[in-house]
């Protein structure tokens, strides 16, 4: 979406004119064409960031880069400050009151923290699912869907086509085609998810976010979430925020483990859950302390 | 062989004991209630004909009295610009406060004034009207409008404070949801979270109707009590609660009646807009 | 931060691991009563030294089992990982172990009452048997230290055995004419052999040490590069 991508999944070497991110979205939106999923994907690198709720500094200096068409888990434990940085990156952590973030998050070689962007336009290139299944109460099935579409005001495309793509990527197609005018929150937990999964891929963002997404499933809907987001990657790239440590082994292509806000180790999954370098994080996945 | 004892006859008979206290006081609480739905109705259906909907009062001391529908109509208008002016400054107050101000210091000043409001005797707020409004002289005089004006002040503080609870009540996920998928603000208010809370707010809003529609005592002093029917909101206008304050200070008997008869269509209006309120809310989604 | 957890886990882990190198001891001992018996041709001692394979082949599937359940039920990570999946190799090394005493012991009987021995054979044999039962003995020091130098040193010792057992063979190949003597010459060449490959074992289980500690798998010695003897 922002330039043509580099083959490798490296950062581009082309730094990408500044404001460029709301103007190629806007541009895409007018004109309506099916975006065709490019195979490279868009990095994500934090340098230095720091987090605060008023006075409380929870996370700190947080160097780390989220590899394109790459899962990434964070892991660790509760209130170490994974969810708060992971809500850096798409800037939801200001919705807080009190809340703010210091340093640099950069998605490819836009600082989404800069001056002149618009924090609109940074959170529909990066998606997020939360914890909890939170389809809209008023909305139906495809209303869901395509709330981010109308919420975000884009005109001028096939909603009934997106709703459509978007369930299909999200693996929901089947199970609700034909009840699309039903609220969604008639749904199972494991379906109202993936109905949440499928609204945020509607946007067609170029990263997503997820804050525990399978923690208030059952074991089959959650195997079910881990199988998409293997499927998704193909197409985004993907931070996964994760209490379950086997779930990480299972999803991730690397993952990060943070204690206290700092970022402890990050290294390819298996390298993590056989040999992890820092006995800190050999503690926490063997279970020693958590 | 269990530890379980049964039941002594000394709990039994403690507990026998406080649930006759319990229905006993409940049965109490209930007369005074009932006494007045037994009075209104055996005193005021009597009244209650066709010409006492469709005439004005007369004023005649001799023959016929007239009927009540200036009084009904003029409630109707001047409960019904009270509520185009109160609901939506009181649901725009309380989005203020759920969306913007949460917790911030002026948000908790207007949450304490507001508070305030609700507790001020309702006279107050029709002297206030009085004051600023007809003695000063520059808007005229008595008015429709200015009853309203009255309720208005009266309907808005009840409105903002069920609202700002039915908002707060809409799920944090679910703005957070909407922000994340990349929605400025007011389009999350306007999409998801009034709509979300749609039938607490007009719950609200029927409760407050239903309270300022019943208030005599602001319109004595700012549309005042005349006897014919108007739809002219800047002229006197007549309402029910004024024109059974009138009649029942009359030495005759059929205004006396008339009054029964107008106080019983007044609570029948009121019990309509509640049952309208409670159909609405249990639809509502938030339960 | 709460204290240690999974005490449970810690515990059975501790469990396996003293099972599965109390298997070490058992071949140490099943090794000894081998050479006692090869010693003074000894066949009832042989015997039992057959039938007591049962105990280590029976020990094999208890820890085998363990580790199942415990990759089943616990889902061990990191190091802990590591160590269930050292001693699935150290089990079956032990089994191995087990087994070449069971080859030894069973040549006792088909060298007849009285061979004519080599003296000389003999030496080689009974220094070999030495050298492998120490050998036994440092593996299950080495891991149950996990000390990677100590477990390293089976090398040094694991190259003794190889150039005794070449020696073997050259002694054997000059025995001379004799039918009987030369058939008794082959079935030590056999057990030289045996008792070699108890020491590799043995060097293996070295590597599982190195294994755990490190995380890294890597080979001490390269038979592939020992050179013909």
């Amino acid at each position: 979406m922002i330039d043509p991508a580099p083959p490798a999944p490296a950062k581009s070497s082309m730094p990408t004119p500044r404001p460029s991110l709301p103007q190629t979205r806007n541009a895409e939106a007018a004109s309506g064409s099916p975006r065709v999923a490019s195979a490279a994907g868009h990095t994500v690198s934090l340098r230095g960031l720091d987090a605060f709720y008023s006075d409380h500094h929870v996370v700190r200096g947080v160097t780390l880069d989220f590899v394109a068409n790459e899962v990434t888990a964070i892991i660790g434990p509760s209130g170490c400050g994974k969810t708060t940085m992971v809500r850096c990156i798409n800037r939801m952590h200001e919705e807080v009151p009190g809340a703010r973030a210091e340093g640099e998050v950069q998605l490819d070689e836009l600082d989404i923290y800069g001056a002149d962007v618009d924090v609109v336009a940074v959170r529909r290139a990066i998606g997020m699912v939360f914890q909890k299944p939170n389809p809209f109460p008023t909305m139906s099935i495809s209303g869901n869907v395509a709330a981010g579409l109308r919420l975000s005001g884009t005109r001028g495309i096939d909603l009934e086509q997106r709703v459509e793509q978007a369930l299909r990527a999200a693996g929901l197609w089947d199970e609700v085609s034909d009840r699309l005018d039903e609220p969604g929150a008639g749904l199972s937990g494991g379906q109202q998810q993936r109905l949440c999964i499928a609204r945020t891929i509607a946007v067609e963002p170029e990263v997503i976010l997820m804050d525990e997404p399978c923690s208030a499933l059952d074991p089959i809907a959650t195997l079910r979430i881990e199988e998409l987001i293997d499927e998704l990657k193909r197409r985004y790239t993907i931070v996964i925020v994760t209490h379950n440590m086997q779930q990480a082994a299972r999803v991730a292509d690397s993952t990060a483990f943070m204690l206290n806000g700092e970022l402890i180790e990050h290294a390819p999954t298996q390298k993590i859950f056989t040999t992890p370098s820092d006995p800190r994080t050999e503690q926490y996945v063997t279970g020693k302390f958590g | 062989m269990t530890s379980l004892s049964p039941i002594s006859n000394r709990r039994r008979r403690t507990n026998r004991l406080a649930k006759a206290l319990l229905a006993g006081g409940t049965a109490l609480a209930l007369v005074p209630l009932a006494a007045i739905v037994y009075y209104l109705v055996s005193k005021g259906v009597g009244a209650l004909s066709l010409h006492f909907f469709t005439s004005d009062p007369s004023g005649r001391f001799f023959g016929d009295a007239g009927g009540v529908r200036s009084a009904i109509l003029g409630t109707i208008e001047i409960v019904g610009l009270a509520t185009a002016i109160a609901v939506p400054f009181g649901i725009g107050v309380a989005l203020y406060l759920v969306e913007y101000g949460k917790q911030r210091r002026f948000a908790n000043a207007v949450r304490y004034f507001i508070d305030v409001m609700t507790g001020v005797p309702s006279i107050v707020f029709g002297l206030f009207i009085y004051i600023v409004l007809i003695l000063t002289g520059e808007f005229g005089g008595f008015a429709g409008w200015k009853g309203s004006a009255a309720l208005a002040l009266l309907m808005m503080p009840i409105v903002t404070r069920s609202a700002e609870v039915v908002l707060n009540l809409v799920p944090a996920g679910l703005r957070e949801a909407a922000l994340a998928l990349g929605a400025p603000r007011w389009r999350v208010i306007a999409r998801i979270v009034l709509p979300t809370a749609l039938p607490g707010l007009v719950t609200g809003s029927l409760l407050a109707i239903a309270r300022g529609a019943g208030e005599t005592t602001p319109l004595l002093f700012t549309a005042t009590i005349v006897k014919a029917t108007t739809f002219d909101l800047s002229s006197q206008m007549n309402s029910l609660p004024a024109q059974i304050f009138d009649d029942v200070r009359k030495a005759q008997n059929k205004l006396v009646d008339r009054a029964w008869g107008a106080a019983l269509t007044l609570v029948v209006m009121i019990l309509l807009l509640t049952l309208l309120a409670r159909m609405i809310s249990r639809r509502s989604r938030l339960a | 931060m709460a204290g240690p957890t999974r005490h449970h886990f810690t515990e059975a882990l501790a469990q396996l691991e003293q099972r599965a190198l109390g298997g070490l001891d058992l071949v140490c001992d099943s090794l000894t009563r081998t050479l006692e018996a090869l010693e003074h041709q000894d066949v009832e001692l042989a015997g039992l030294v057959i039938v007591d394979d049962d105990r280590l082949d029976g020990r094999y599937l208890e820890v085998h089992q363990g580790i199942l359940s415990l990759l089943a039920t616990q889902a061990p990570v990191a190091t802990d990982l590591r160590t269930v999946a050292a001693l699935l190799h150290v089990i079956k090394h032990v089994e191995r172990m087990g087994d070449q005493c069971v080859n030894i012991a069973k040549l006792i009987p088909l060298s007849g009452h009285e061979p004519p021995v080599s003296a000389e054979i003999l030496t080689v044999i009974e220094r070999m048997g030495a050298l492998a039962r120490s050998q036994v003995i440092q593996s299950k020091r080495a891991f149950e230290s996990r000390d990677v130098a100590l477990a390293e040193d089976l090398v040094r010792q694991d190259e003794e055995i190889n150039r005794l057992n070449r020696e073997c063979f050259r002694l054997a190949l000059d025995i001379g004419d004799d039918i009987d003597k030369r058939e008794w010459a082959m079935h030590m060449i056999l057990v030289a052999r045996a008792l070699e490959r108890i020491g590799d074992n043995a060097v293996d289980v070295g590597e599982q040490v190195a294994f755990v500690v490190t995380g890294l798998f890597r080979e001490f010695s390269d038979a592939s590069h020992v050179p013909p003897g």
